[in-house]
C-alpha cells in the first residue's frame, strides 16, 4: 500500500504568517512620568529659562515704639536654564520592500520609531537625572558592600531629607479600609528604580515595604509601582540605570550599583519647542533619486531638561542583597 | 550614486603633552565607516618614526581585532613603509548613554600601587593606555579587610598622565586612615579601575568634592570636571563626617526652608572653582575618613542649581560668532560641544557620536604613533551607501 504522505506530496507554499505581531519587549518608561511638562514658544531662542522666586526674610522683629520703618528687604530669585536639543532617526525602505513583504512592513516601521523615540525622551531623563541630581549611598542595608542594599533606613532617610527640604509629594495617602492583608499607605514621593530590585523589596516585607497588591485600594497605583516602603512609592522598570560590576568589596566579590532616583513634585521638567515632541515624517519615494525607489520614515523631536527643584530630587545609590535571574 | 552617504572632512592641531602619543575626539553628525587623515606636518618634515598617513575601515578585521593602517617613517627619513595599530588606533564612538566602562584594569592584567600623596599617584606595570582629562573609577582598593584606600572607591577621577604607566588623581590620600595600595601585595590581588567612556554627556551637573579651601570665598576642588561657568548657581551637599556642613544648602535657621545658593565667582581650571559663599567660621573638610565608615559612607557634593548669565559663549579667534557652549575636561582646554548657542551656565546636552583617534603605538616600529602635540592633522571620514559584504 502506497501512502501519501507530505514527504512526497507536501504543501507547495511552506508557511502562513500568524494573524498578529508579536509583542516588542520594551521597558517602562518612568521618567518621563514624574517630570513637570513645559513647552518653549517658537521662535523662542535656544533656551528655556525658570524663575524661581527666593521666599523673604520672616519679620519677626518686632516694629517697636519709634515710628521707624525696618529696612527693606530685596527680592532674589533663582534662574534656571536648558538648552533646547533636537533628536531624530530613520529608515530608507525600498519600495520592492513595501511591495513585497507580506506584512504592513511601513505601519510596524511606524510604531517602532515612534516607540523608540518615546524610549529615547525616557533615556534622556534618566542620564540626565544621574549626571544632575545629587547622591547618597544607602548605609541601611547588611550585605557590606558601599552602598549596602537598600534598608528600611535607607527609605526614611531620603523622604526626611526631601521632606526636611520642604518637597511636595506626588501621591496622598490611601486610608486603611477593612480588607485583609491590607494596609493604610502613606502620602509619598516617587522612588525610580530597577525591577532587578524587586526581590530585595520583597525581603523587607513586614518591614516597612508594602507591595502594591496589599494597597487598601489600588486605584491611584502606576502600572509600574512594586509597591511602598514609608514615604516612598516605587515605580519600578528594566531600564533604571545600573552600573555594572561597579562595586567591590573587601572580600573580592563584585556587584552592581543602582540610582535609584526619589523625587518629589517639579523635581525635573522635560521641555519642547512649540509641540515639536514627535514628528513622524513619511516621504513617499516620489522625492528619492530618479527613479524614485526608496521611502523614508522618520521621526524627530526637541527636548531639554532640567532639575528645576534641586531641593526636591536625591539619587539614593544602591548595590543588591539577592542573585539576579537570568 | 550616493544618495545616503556622508561625507565629512576636517583639519585640526594637536595640543598636549610633547613627545607623548596623543589622540584626538571628532564629532560627527554620523558613524563613519572608513576614515583617513594625513598627518601634514610629519608629510612636511620627514623623520624617523613619524606616521604621514592612518586609515581605518570598519570591516577590515584581522581576526576579531579592527586594525588601523599605517603608512610612516621607520627606520629611515627617506622612504615610507606600511604598519598597523593593532590597539587604540581609529575607532568609532557613539556617546549616547552613561554608566559605559571601558575595559578593566585589574591584577589579571598587570598591577597597580597607589602613593599616600596629594595627588595621589598611581603606578601601573603593564601601560595604563588613558589620557589626561580621561575619567576613572576605582573599586575594591583593600590592602587587607580593614586597610588600603576604599575611601575612594566608586569616586570618578579625572587623570593627568605622566607616563605610560604613571598618572595621578586630584585626590590626597596622605592621611592617617589611608594605607599604601598594591594590588600585588594586598589580600587577595583585589583591586581595579577602569575608565568612565562618557562621563560629561550632560553638564553642568554634580560633581564630587577633593577638598574645600575656607574663607572669605570658597574654593572648591572636585575630582572631575566641574563643568561650571561664571555666574554658576551651585548647591553642596556635604555629609557630616566630611565637615563643612554650613556650606549645604539646606537646613536655613534664619529663613527655614529656603535653599542657601553660592555663585562661582571665578574658575581656575577644570576641577577648582571660587564660590561666593564666605566659609571663614565653618568646620574644616575633612578628607581623611576611615574604612570603618564604609558602609553607608555618602560623598561630598557640589552641584548646579541654575546661573545668573544673559549671555552665551564669548567669541574668540577662530570661533563662531556665536558659539556653542563648551567644556573643559582637563586644565583649562574648553572643548565645544556640537550644540547652537545657550546660556552659559544652561544644562545642556553633549551626547555625540564620530571618531576617535587614538595615541596607540605601530605594531611593529614601536615608538610610532599616528600623531603628537603640534601636529597638524587633515582628516575625512564617511559612511557609506553601499558595501560588500
Amino acid at each position: 500500500m502506497s501512502i501519501t504522505t507530505t514527504g512526497n506530496l507536501g504543501p507547495m507554499i511552506l508557511q502562513s504568517l500568524a494573524p498578529a505581531m508579536l509583542y516588542v519587549p520594551t521597558p517602562t518608561m518612568n521618567y518621563i512620568t514624574i517630570c513637570d511638562k513645559v513647552s518653549m514658544p517658537a521662535n523662542g531662542g535656544t533656551t528655556c529659562r525658570f524663575m524661581r522666586p527666593r521666599a523673604l526674610t520672616p519679620p519677626t522683629i518686632q516694629l517697636g515704639n519709634s515710628g521707624i520703618d525696618p529696612p527693606a528687604q530685596v527680592p532674589q530669585r533663582d534662574i534656571i536654564d536648558a538648552q533646547m536639543a533636537f533628536f531624530g532617526t530613520g529608515c530608507i525602505i525600498n519600495e520592492q520592500v513595501i511591495l513585497q513583504d507580506q506584512e504592513g512592513v511601513l505601519a510596524w516601521v511606524s510604531e517602532r520609531l515612534a516607540v523608540a523615540m518615546r524610549q529615547a525622551e525616557d533615556l534622556i531623563l534618566r542620564d540626565y537625572i544621574v549626571s544632575a541630581a545629587s547622591e547618597i549611598n544607602a548605609g541601611g542595608g547588611s550585605n557590606g558592600f558601599n552602598p549596602t542594599n537598600l534598608g528600611v533606613s535607607d527609605f526614611s532617610l531620603v523622604a526626611t531629607t526631601l521632606d526636611t527640604n520642604n518637597a511636595y509629594k506626588f501621591m496622598s495617602g490611601i486610608e486603611g479600609m477593612d480588607r485583609f492583608g491590607t494596609g493604610p499607605v502613606r502620602s509619598a514621593y516617587f522612588m525610580l528604580s530597577s525591577t532587578e530590585l524587586q526581590s530585595d523589596f520583597d525581603a523587607l516585607t513586614g518591614s516597612g515595604f508594602l507591595s502594591q497588591w496589599n494597597y487598601p485600594t489600588n486605584a491611584s497605583a502606576l502600572p509600574s509601582e512594586y509597591g511602598s516602603v514609608y514615604n516612598i512609592r516605587i515605580l519600578a522598570s528594566s531600564e533604571a540605570p545600573v552600573a555594572r560590576n561597579a562595586v567591590t568589596n573587601n572580600a573580592g566579590t563584585t556587584t552592581d550599583l543602582y540610582y535609584n532616583t526619589v523625587v518629589g513634585k517639579q523635581a525635573i521638567t522635560h521641555i519642547n519647542q512649540d509641540g515639536y515632541s514627535m514628528n513622524l515624517i513619511y516621504r513617499d519615494p516620489y522625492y528619492s533619486g530618479m527613479l524614485a525607489q526608496n521611502a523614508t520614515l522618520a521621526v524627530k523631536f526637541a527636548q531639554a531638561q532640567a532639575l528645576t527643584q534641586d531641593t526636591a530630587i536625591r539619587n539614593l545609590l544602591s548595590t543588591r542583597l539577592s542573585n539576579l535571574g537570568v | 550614486m550616493t544618495e545616503y552617504s556622508r561625507m565629512a572632512k576636517g583639519n585640526f592641531t594637536v595640543s598636549g603633552p610633547a613627545a607623548t602619543p596623543l589622540s584626538a575626539v571628532v564629532n560627527l553628525p554620523f558613524i563613519p565607516d572608513y576614515v583617513e587623515l594625513w598627518n601634514y606636518s610629519n608629510i612636511k618634515t620627514a623623520a624617523t618614526h613619524s606616521v604621514t598617513r592612518a586609515w581605518w575601515d570598519v570591516n577590515l578585521l584581522d581576526g576579531t581585532n579592527n586594525p588601523t593602517m599605517l603608512e610612516l617613517y621607520a627606520g629611515s627619513a627617506t622612504s615610507t613603509v606600511f604598519d598597523t595599530i593593532q590597539t587604540n588606533g581609529i575607532s568609532t564612538f557613539s556617546a549616547g548613554q552613561l554608566l559605559q566602562f571601558g575595559p578593566t584594569y585589574s591584577h589579571a592584567i598587570g598591577d597597580f600601587a597607589i602613593t599616600k600623596a596629594s595627588p595621589a599617584q598611581i603606578t601601573t606595570t603593564v601601560a595604563h593606555g588613558l589620557n589626561s582629562g580621561d575619567v576613572v573609577m576605582f573599586e575594591g582598593l583593600f590592602q587587607s579587610a580593614t586597610t588600603g584606600m576604599p575611601q575612594i572607591n566608586g569616586i570618578p577621577f579625572t587623570v593627568t598622565v605622566t607616563s605610560s604607566t604613571v598618572f595621578t588623581i586630584p585626590w590626597d590620600t596622605s592621611g592617617s586612615n589611608y594605607t599604601v595600595f598594591n594590588t600585588a601585595t594586598n589580600t587577595g590581588n583585589i583591586g581595579s579601575f577602569k575608565k568612565v567612556l562618557y562621563p560629561y554627556l550632560y553638564f553642568p551637573g554634580t560633581s564630587f568634592i577633593s577638598a574645600i579651601t575656607l574663607g572669605a570665598t570658597t574654593t572648591v576642588s572636585t575630582t572631575d570636571a566641574h563643568n561650571f561657568v561664571v555666574g554658576q548657581e551651585v548647591a553642596f551637599r556635604i555629609p557630616q563626617a566630611w565637615g563643612p556642613v554650613q556650606l549645604n544648602s539646606l537646613p536655613n535657621t534664619l529663613v527655614p526652608g529656603s535653599p542657601v545658593y553660592g555663585y562661582v565667582v571665578s574658575v581656575t581650571d577644570y576641577h577648582t572653582v571660587v564660590v561666593n559663599i564666605n566659609s571663614t567660621a565653618f568646620t574644616a573638610f575633612n578628607v581623611n575618613q576611615t574604612v570603618a565608615s564604609l558602609p553607608g559612607l555618602s560623598y561630598p557634593q557640589i552641584v548646579a542649581v541654575g546661573d545668573v548669565n544673559t549671555g552665551g559663549v564669548i567669541i574668540s579667534a577662530g570661533s563662531p560668532l556665536y558659539p556653542s557652549p563648551n567644556y573643559t575636561p582637563i586644565g583649562t582646554t574648553n572643548v565645544s560641544t556640537i550644540n547652537g548657542p545657550a546660556i552659559r551656565g544652561s544644562f545642556v546636552n553633549n551626547t555625540s557620536q564620530g571618531f576617535v583617534i587614538g595615541a596607540g603605538t605601530a605594531a611593529v616600529d614601536t615608538t610610532s604613533s599616528i600623531m603628537t602635540n603640534g601636529n597638524i592633522i587633515y582628516w575625512h571620514a564617511y559612511v557609506h551607501d553601499f558595501g560588500k559584504p
